[in-house]
């Protein structure tokens, strides 16, 4: 089932929405950062490769095709400012599957903003998208990441040691992930009756 | 790396690759349901035996990441096939490599696949200088799951329906250990050091 939300998407504190050609600096200002590029696969960017990560975002909307992925700026409903983005791709239509990923400016960091984005991501997911199990990874390194998953209801599936290089080094890997039911049961008791 | 040496004695097997004249042997147990419940590539009939024994047979050596090396279980003294188990060089740069395997259910039990691995782990690690190997099964395949362990492996990861498998949700265990983990046979040990050292 093809996927082509309605945006922007609003939770509580929060605006989703596409990328846009003025997002070049807002994204400059974070993915510059050595410590916000250390648990990612990119080194940290030039200003040329925003305008070019920016650049491919901006199509990056719907989910049509296995493969094809959704990655949102996350906005600051009240001010307008750009935070970081989260994302998801779709792994396997068959079976259903989907992958959740988030990049966040760290100046905003620990105020629950990543968690509000992250399951305004997981709802599009299992609601309109009908994905039967999101996954998340991350370096077993980046805390921040995993304690994420796991506020999000996510289990700890996977505890890859030593299985590839990443940047030069034997990577260590997580991997979480919910299913449908779990998501179902999760919001429902969040939910007051 | 010096050139592989075949086949490999244990102390109650033979370890060769496959041959023309295995056909009889592997068709006693190759096609069994209960072999093919939890394999990646299906064998559905005695008539498909004869093209997994020539797949089986291209699987001499491992050249190039990608390659397979699969290797027939046989007994000593009768000379009965009763299984295989193949190694599987997944990546170069990480030195990864996947185990597999398969028993005839007539001779499960009495440790011979346990024997075959541990001949297998030796050539990886020291042969071939793997670094990690795995190994995938079934949640629901509590015979390689008990190898798995004892073996000495990890389990690093438990998918739960992740996938599809024979039509139905996939529930899916990953085994490994690394080479620094490894308990080498007694008989490798017992080599003098200059044998060890590469």
């Amino acid at each position: 089932m093809s996927l082509y939300p309605n945006y922007p998407l609003r939770t509580e504190r929060l605006t989703l929405r596409p990328f846009t050609r003025g997002d070049v600096d807002a994204v400059f200002a974070y993915r510059r950062r050595e410590d916000v590029a250390r648990y990612l696969f990119d080194t940290s960017l030039s200003r040329e490769e925003c305008a070019l990560a920016v650049q491919q975002r901006i199509g990056q909307v719907a989910l049509e095709a296995e493969g094809d992925k959704i990655i949102l700026g996350v906005e600051l409903a009240d001010s307008g400012v750009l935070i970081g983005e989260v994302s998801l791709i779709w792994r396997s239509v068959e079976a259903r599957q989907g992958e959740v990923g988030w990049i966040f400016d760290p100046d905003y960091q620990g105020r629950g903003y990543a968690t509000e984005a992250a399951n305004a991501m997981l709802d599009l997911a299992f609601g309109p998208g009908d994905i039967h199990r999101v996954s998340a990874r991350c370096d077993v390194r980046n805390e921040s990441s995993w304690r994420l998953m796991e506020r999000l209801g996510m289990r700890r599936e996977a505890h890859f040691r030593e299985h590839a290089i990443f940047k030069s080094r034997w990577d260590e890997e997580f991997i979480y992930a919910i299913l449908w039911q779990e998501w179902q049961t999760l919001r429902a008791a969040q939910t007051p009756s | 790396m010096s050139s592989l040496s075949l086949p490999i004695e244990t102390d109650r097997l033979i370890l060769r690759t496959f041959e023309r004249s295995d056909i009889d042997g592997l068709g006693a147990y190759h096609a069994l349901p209960s072999v093919q419940r939890y394999v990646f590539t299906r064998t559905r009939d005695t008539s498909e035996v004869a093209g997994a024994l020539n797949t089986m047979r291209s699987h001499v050596s491992l050249q190039r990441p990608g390659d397979t090396l699969t290797l027939a279980m046989v007994r000593k003294g009768d000379k009965v096939l009763i299984g295989h188990v193949s190694l599987h060089w997944s990546d170069a740069t990480a030195g990864q490599g996947e185990v597999r395997f398969c028993i005839n259910p007539a001779y499960a039990g009495q440790g011979f696949s346990r024997e075959a691995l541990s001949a297998v782990y030796d050539l990886a690690f020291d042969h071939y200088r793997i670094h990690r190997v795995f190994a995938r099964c079934d949640g629901r395949n509590h015979h390689s799951i008990k190898l798995m362990q004892q073996m000495g492996m990890r389990l690093e990861a438990h998918y739960r329906e992740h996938a599809l498998f024979q039509g139905e949700w996939d529930e899916e265990l990953h085994f490994a250990i690394l080479d620094r983990e490894w308990q080498r046979s007694s008989k490798v040990k017992d080599l003098p050091v200059r044998h060890r050292v590469a």
